[in-house]
């Protein structure tokens, strides 16, 4: 039993999907099981709002997607990143890392007083 | 870009989602069953998980259409600050474009008014015409698809086939309302006319079976009369009219879009045909069968085909072929023309738009200039892209930038497209504000009998439609040459481009201009071929003098006038002519000059051996001043004089005057004089004339006529009827006025109809090829101009890219000539390909305009030779003029430039 599961920043969830189709290209269920690992330890995703984000991505051009046979021998439609969308990737991963590390620098001058 | 193909994607699209939102709960419920779950729980569960499979599908619809939406947004506004930040350049493409989209929807208007328009009547699509294929053995009056009456209502009859057969004929009358007499048009109707037309009553009622059954005196009026002539009285119901002297009653006025079926003529009132005899002059029986004079239209029952009706038409009307032949009243025919007589048939023709003969003119020459317009609009589209394409050659940087941002380049073609239509829109809107305006102009080029009220300048609802769809294409077309070469640009090749040579680009837009140069030509050659076929036509002229002459018709049976008191009306009308001090000849012709229509006949003639004309001899009743009035030479024999009037009892002409072209002919060789004639071609024909004489060839029914005439003396016919030409002395305003005074004297209820001088009507008569001449003039003039435009645009841009390489070659020694040379030479290879392509075109083409040209061959090698050199000139100077600019430079300025 996890401890404390919080909702998903607002926005954060584009990142994350992101992230899972930089690693290979998945279709939506795939995604929905890596996204469900992680909210197991630590944050809920409602897997409801996973299709509109990805085709919300798709429309913005930061994925591009392929009818393609899936493990089950279905035919399934994988994601994978475009150009646009590795340099998006790599944008947001940059500035949550600098946001993380100002917050990070507040509390640590805070508790520094 | 791919929202765009989104949109028209939808369904497929939405097909995708259901498959993949399907692909997730299946693999869902089979996960969920193998860790335990019962299959209906599964299910359930993977449901809930995705919060609803329709609300998904809902939320991914949104996304896309949203998406769509902000970008549109996104890009319009985007361009619009874009123009707004090179105004030449907006400006030029959005004046080029209101031109190509104004004109074009000018011309459509009248093609849309005159051609295609559907009568505003229930279910156009079903009315089909009737005509009459072969030889009749009758008498027509009138022109186009002629029937006799009862025929008409003959075919009524045929259920089976039609709801309803009705039938109409135009003629001209004297109208009089409170002692006011003017000539106006109207429509001799069947009983049945308005409600198979479905066309009811503004005020009252309309005609109906009942008017028709027996002679009622009755009319209705149109809806544009009542309201200008009678100021829309409400109590118009029952008043009294006098047509040609007969007292009719108003019973209604009709509907007030309903103008008649024939867009060149707007009838004044409708007729029940009962009372036809009363009213047309000439017109003795209605239900005789073998006077040609009405046009009979029906409309086919519902899923009812025209072919199978006119096949199925067919054994009906030999029966009555063979029946009319038993009936009293036949005239006796040879075997051999009743032979022709039986082989007649029955044809039916879709008649949607009605019956017009000014359709049937104008619709060549109105196709031919839409077709102009068409490519002239090509032209303006092309010359837009080539603004683009220059207008991108220095935004290679901001392209740069964008794909660097990381703009994918279909965003950016789409980019593209969206300000090429955002351009078309503009002038769009300004086209067709304009348009009304052109239009207008194109009407002032059509008899303005027939325009002022067939015709509007207006836009409706069909032409706007029309306008916005030609400006939308022309956005996209003009936008697809820019994004097509954006969509080929990628971030790499774009930064290597900064302040380098773009060679893709500019072989796009030497395409683009050589295209234009083959466009122009064309339209160059066409305007060629049209102005030397009016030159021609004025050149030639009628064959006699028209200055100081004037013409007015005057029809005495349309006053009223028995036939005596006619002729002695007109006696007296030419008396106090020839009285009057500002006349100096006068005379009287049965039909009138250059009209386009005809009194003609196939004769034979009795020379050594009897000969029938091969074709329609052309035949007219003058009197014995006639030809010396017009001016028209007499080569041989003698003129009419009083002994031709046959004495009466004896009725028929004893002798006649021929052309020189009728001798040429038909008597080449031999004295025409004294020959032998008849105005007939049955084999039984007896020779009643005799030529007395031989006159110079001039037009009778348009300047290019070249047919054989044959006149005979006048006062011999049968109702008093004629034009009267006038030679009157200086200036004709003065005697115009004289003249008006006499026929009021002489005759007060009588008005005098086409009352011109013969200037007017040469002018008139030469309307079609005045509005091809002047219009296919002005569009190649533009054409060339936008060409050379294009040209000169491409080369200063060739140019200024050399500038480097001509100062390293000038440095090296080079001379000065052969650096022009090097920009010329570029210039000059596209001038050439374009009159290479523009060639066949005009080849292909030339054939459909042949039937509107007058003396010249659409081939003729001396109109195209001119249209090249006038082409190759113009762009040789446009040429010219950057590469000796580049050839100026100073080798030191143009090597520091980098």
């Amino acid at each position: 039993m996890p401890p404390s599961r919080f909702p998903i920043p607002q926005g954060t969830l584009d990142m994350l999907i992101l992230q899972i189709v930089s690693l290979e290209p998945v279709h939506g269920y795939g995604i929905a099981l890596r996204l469900e690992q992680i909210s197991r330890s630590v944050v809920q995703v409602n897997q409801g709002s996973l299709y509109p984000a990805l085709h919300r991505l798709e429309q913005r051009g930061w994925l591009k997607a392929k009818w393609k046979q899936s493990e089950t021998g279905r035919e399934a439609k994988f994601y994978s990143l475009t150009a646009a969308g590795r340099l998006q990737l790599t944008e947001e991963r940059n500035s949550w890392a600098r946001l993380a590390g100002a917050v990070q620098l507040i509390f640590d001058e805070g508790s520094g007083s | 870009m791919r929202q765009l193909v989104n949109w028209f994607r939808r369904k497929q699209m939405d097909r995708d989602l259901d498959r993949e939102l399907q692909y997730h709960l299946d693999r869902r419920i089979t996960d969920l069953k193998n860790s335990g779950l019962p299959a209906q729980e599964a299910r359930k569960r993977a449901m809930q998980e995705l919060s609803g499979i329709v609300q998904t599908q809902e939320e991914v619809r949104d996304i896309w259409l949203r998406w769509w939406l902000t970008d549109f947004l996104y890009d319009f506004r985007f361009s619009l600050r874009s123009f707004l930040r090179t105004p030449s350049f907006t400006i030029t493409a959005v004046l080029s474009l209101t031109l190509g989209i104004g004109a074009t929807t000018a011309i459509y208007s009248l093609v849309d008014q005159i051609v295609l328009h559907a009568l505003p009547v229930r279910e156009s699509e079903r009315l089909v015409l009737f005509d009459w294929d072969g030889d009749w053995v009758g008498n027509g009056f009138g022109s186009w698809n002629l029937m006799p009456y009862p025929v008409c209502r003959d075919l009524d009859q045929q259920k089976q086939f039609f709801e309803d057969v009705f039938c109409r004929a135009l003629t001209p009358v004297n109208l009089s309302i409170g002692g006011d007499t003017s000539p106006v048009t109207a429509e001799i109707v069947s009983g049945n006319y308005f409600p198979v037309l479905g066309v009811g009553a503004a005020v009252g009622q309309v005609i109906t079976n009942d008017d028709d059954h027996a002679p009622n005196a009755v009319t209705v009026i149109s809806y544009d009369f009542w309201r200008t002539h009678l100021s829309g009285a409400s109590d118009v119901v029952g008043r009294k009219l006098l047509v040609n002297g007969h007292p009719l009653t108003i019973i209604g006025v009709a509907a007030s879009t309903f103008r008649g079926i024939d867009v060149g003529e707007v009838p004044v009132l409708w007729i029940p045909a009962s009372m036809s005899t009363a009213v047309v002059p000439g017109l003795n029986d209605l239900l005789d069968r073998r006077t040609f004079w009405m046009q009979v239209l029906g409309r086919l029952n519902p899923g009812m085909t025209r072919q199978r009706a006119e096949s199925g038409l067919q054994p009906w009307f030999k029966a009555m072929l063979q029946e009319d032949m038993g009936r009293p009243g036949f005239p006796v025919i040879t075997a051999e023309r009743r032979q022709e007589y039986l082989n007649s048939s029955l044809t039916l023709t879709s008649a949607p738009q009605g019956h017009s003969p000014l359709r049937r003119q104008l619709s060549d020459p109105l196709w031919m200039l839409f077709a102009a317009t068409a490519v002239l609009l090509g032209l303006v589209c092309l010359n837009v892209s080539g603004l683009f394409l220059a207008r991108a050659s220095t935004r290679v940087r901001e392209i740069a930038t964008r794909l660097a941002l990381g703009a994918s380049s279909g965003r950016l073609t789409r980019q593209l497209l969206a300000e090429s239509l955002l351009i078309a829109l503009d002038g769009g809107l300004l086209g067709i504000a304009l348009a009304p305006l052109g239009v207008r102009v194109l009407i002032a080029f059509i008899p303005r009998g027939i325009s002022a009220n067939a015709l509007h300048a207006g836009i409706d609802s069909r032409l706007l439609l029309f306008a916005l769809l030609v400006t939308v294409i022309a956005g996209i077309v003009s936008g697809l040459a820019p994004a097509f070469q954006s969509g080929r640009c990628s971030l790499a090749s774009s930064l290597r481009e900064r302040g380098g040579t773009a060679f893709g680009r500019v072989r796009l837009r030497k395409i683009i201009v050589t295209a234009q140069i083959a466009l122009a030509l064309t339209l160059v050659v066409g305007a060629g071929l049209f102005v030397r076929t009016f030159d021609a036509l004025i050149t030639k002229g009628p064959g006699f003098v028209t200055s100081s002459l004037v013409s007015f018709g005057i029809d005495a049976m349309r006053g009223g006038y028995s036939n005596a008191e006619g002729e002695k009306m007109m006696a007296h009308v030419e008396d106090a002519i020839h009285r009057s001090p500002m006349i100096q000849k006068s005379a009287i012709a049965r039909n009138p000059l250059l009209t386009g229509g005809s009194w003609n006949n196939q004769m034979t003639i009795f020379a050594d051996q009897r000969i029938v004309t091969d074709r329609l001899v052309h035949l007219n009743a003058v009197t014995p001043g006639f030809f010396e009035t017009l001016g028209i030479k007499l080569l041989a024999g003698r003129n009419f004089d009083d002994h031709d009037v046959s004495p009466p009892g004896r009725p028929g002409w004893r002798s006649a005057i021929v052309s020189a072209g009728f001798v040429k002919r038909y008597l080449a060789g031999r004295n025409p004089l004294g020959t032998r004639i008849c105005l007939d071609r049955r084999p039984d024909a007896k020779p009643t004339m005799e030529i007395v004489g031989v006159m110079s060839d001039f037009s009778y029914r348009g300047l290019r006529d070249d047919t054989e005439q044959a006149y005979f003396p006048f006062y011999e016919g049968e109702h008093p009827f004629g034009t009267f030409y006038v030679r009157v002395r200086g200036n004709p305003e003065p005697a115009l006025e004289s003249l008006r005074a006499i026929v009021r004297s002489a005759a007060p209820t009588l008005p005098m109809t086409d009352f011109r001088t013969l200037d007017e009507q040469v002018h008139r008569s030469l309307n079609a090829e005045r509005m091809l001449a002047t219009l296919s003039g002005s569009f190649s003039t533009i054409a060339l101009l936008l060409s050379l435009v294009g040209l000169y645009g491409v080369m200063s841009f060739v140019a200024t890219q050399r500038t480097h390489e001509i100062g390293i070659r000038l440095a090296l020694g080079a001379r000065r000539w052969s650096t022009i040379w090097l920009v010329l030479r570029d210039g000059l290879v596209m001038i050439l390909s374009g009159i290479c392509i523009g060639l066949p075109i005009v080849l292909a083409l030339g054939r459909l305009i042949e039937s509107q040209l007058f003396q010249v061959k659409p081939w003729d090698p001396a109109v195209i030779a001119i249209a090249i050199l006038a082409l190759s000139l113009a762009g040789f100077g446009a040429t010219l003029l950057p590469a000796h600019r580049a050839s100026g430079v100073n080798p030191n300025d143009a090597l520091r430039v980098d």
